[in-house]
């Protein structure tokens, strides 16, 4: 993936839309609330080969009140990668990493109403990187129920995405003559050697809230996605079969995903603490499944000062088309797919570590210009376990994610 | 048992819950001290949510959990 710097018209449109929502947050009532908050993750998994990947992800949003029944926010993100990585996945890739760098950035926007028992909000994102185009809009709806004791919340997200590919229109139905997109600089400029992919994605999430007791707070939901349209890295080969052949990696057109949680919240009053587990299966066409499960503690020190640990165990299954390198090389392709995602690999992985949060509220006694404000730091470590030392990303067992943010409501 | 039999399953399951709500079983207004507070809120910092979602979703085979925000203690 390379850097490329040339605005399209919908980069216009969504700074447009970006300036629109400032220009409403700024002329918002004095009386209304507004909240702003950034944070700056960043993430590094460290290579035993190579520079391994580094990710640096500023996040800032901002929101006002209008009326009151109205909230309006409005955000900006970016994903700057570096790295390396191995343009062809095959034994021993790690050797052949070759150095890249990308910029992603993200737009977002939304507008919520409230009323006492239910809640409306419809949002758009727009985010473009050199060879990624994503148009999204969002509708959520939450409902309360029997005296506020459940909540029912349904959520719907449609994805307009667009992807940019080498043309390989000449090459009829030989999948094994797919040619990689080498450079991103032709994309999205018309170009006869690129072309663009279309990938549609519908996702819903419903889920329902029971406030079972003073303490406890139960959750139950799902997710539901279905996928349609071009989901490969246009940039990854795969060596495949004993004659060397280096396709570009290829996946089926549509994927259904599915997940089912539940979570459950429960207070500890006389420790100032709660603890939040969390339970997670998935299944998708592609024949992967995977459990997942996660313990949250938080616990107020003094009047301001808030720890949180946070463990988290992954467990998944490898897609059916799925090999390791020297699997794809000793014995081909298993049917007319393949890849060189981690993600589609037979894997697990740990997450550890915990959060600092700074709290400062002024006293009811006193007038304030601010209602709250909050400073955080965090740490957390990933840890990978794979099934092969010939899988995707072998060579980086690690990640390190550390987190700084400040919030402030005025 | 796949995740396509357990969807009817749980939502059999929360239907009941909700049927068998009686008012002797609903939390009172008065009640709701400790489900206001923050630490209560499954998905409390939207901005957090979704940097960890961001980072786990691109190196997982696996989505969701995070549940649908806005749901919670009922204390709007």
């Amino acid at each position: 993936m390379r850097l490329q710097l040339r605005p399209p018209l919908g980069r216009l449109a969504a700074f447009a839309g970006a300036a629109f929502c400032v220009s409403a947050l700024l002329v918002a009532p004095a009386r209304a609330t507004q909240d702003a908050a950034a944070r700056l993750t960043l993430f590094r998994e460290p290579s035993s080969a190579n520079a391994g990947i580094s990710v640096v992800h500023p996040q800032l949003d901002l929101g006002t009140t209008l009326g009151p029944d109205f909230h309006l926010a409005a955000g900006y993100e970016v994903d700057i990668v570096s790295g390396a990585t191995p343009s062809v996945y095959r034994v021993d890739a790690v050797s052949t990493a070759t150095k890249f760098s990308d910029t992603r950035h993200q737009v977002h926007g939304a507008l919520a109403y409230q009323r006492p028992t239910s809640a409306w909000s419809f949002g758009y994102s727009y985010g473009w990187e050199s060879d990624y185009r994503s148009s999204a809009v969002t509708g959520t709806t939450t409902s309360d129920l029997l005296d506020h004791n459940f909540t029912v919340g349904l959520s719907y997200t449609h994805n307009f995405d667009r992807v940019c590919d080498a043309n390989n229109s000449n090459i009829g139905d030989q999948p094994l003559d797919l040619k990689p997109l080498t450079l991103s600089a032709h994309c999205f400029g018309g170009e006869a050697d690129v072309t663009t992919h279309k990938l549609a994605i519908d996702t819903f999430q419903p889920s329902l809230s029971w406030t079972a007791t003073p303490k406890l707070l139960l959750q139950l939901g799902s997710t539901i996605q279905i996928l349609d349209g071009f989901q490969s890295n246009p940039y990854r080969r795969v060596l495949v079969g004993m004659q060397s052949r280096t396709p570009q990696e290829r996946l089926p057109q549509f994927r259904q995903r599915y997940a089912v949680f539940a979570r459950a919240v429960y207070a500890l009053p006389a420790v100032r603490a709660s603890g939040l587990f969390m339970a997670r299966l998935y299944e998708d066409t592609w024949a992967v499944q995977a459990a997942t499960g996660e313990v949250v503690l938080n616990k107020y020190f003094g009047p301001g000062l808030l720890a949180t640990v946070r463990g988290r165990y992954h467990v998944q299954s490898g897609a059916s088309f799925y090999r390791d390198a020297r699997g794809y090389l000793e014995l081909g392709p298993g049917g007319q797919y393949w890849t060189g995602d981690r993600e589609l690999s037979p894997m697990s992985n740990y997450l550890t570590g915990g959060k600092l949060a700074f709290i400062r509220h002024p006293g009811q006694e006193r007038s304030s210009w601010y209602v709250d404000m909050e400073l955080d730091a965090k740490y957390e470590l990933l840890i990978y376990h794979l099934d092969s030392p010939d899988a995707p990303n072998a060579d980086r067992a690690r990640a390190h994610i550390v987190q700084g943010a400040f919030s402030l409501r005025f | 048992m796949s995740i396509s039999k357990v969807v009817p399953i749980l939502a059999v399951a929360c239907a009941l819950l909700g049927g068998c709500s009686t008012a002797r079983w609903t939390v009172k207004p008065h009640q709701r001290e400790l489900l206001a507070d923050r630490i209560m809120q499954p998905d409390g910092n939207a901005q957090e949510t979704a940097a960890d979602d961001h980072v786990l979703s691109n190196r997982e085979g696996a989505i969701g959990g995070s549940g649908t925000s806005g749901g919670g203690c009922g204390c709007n």
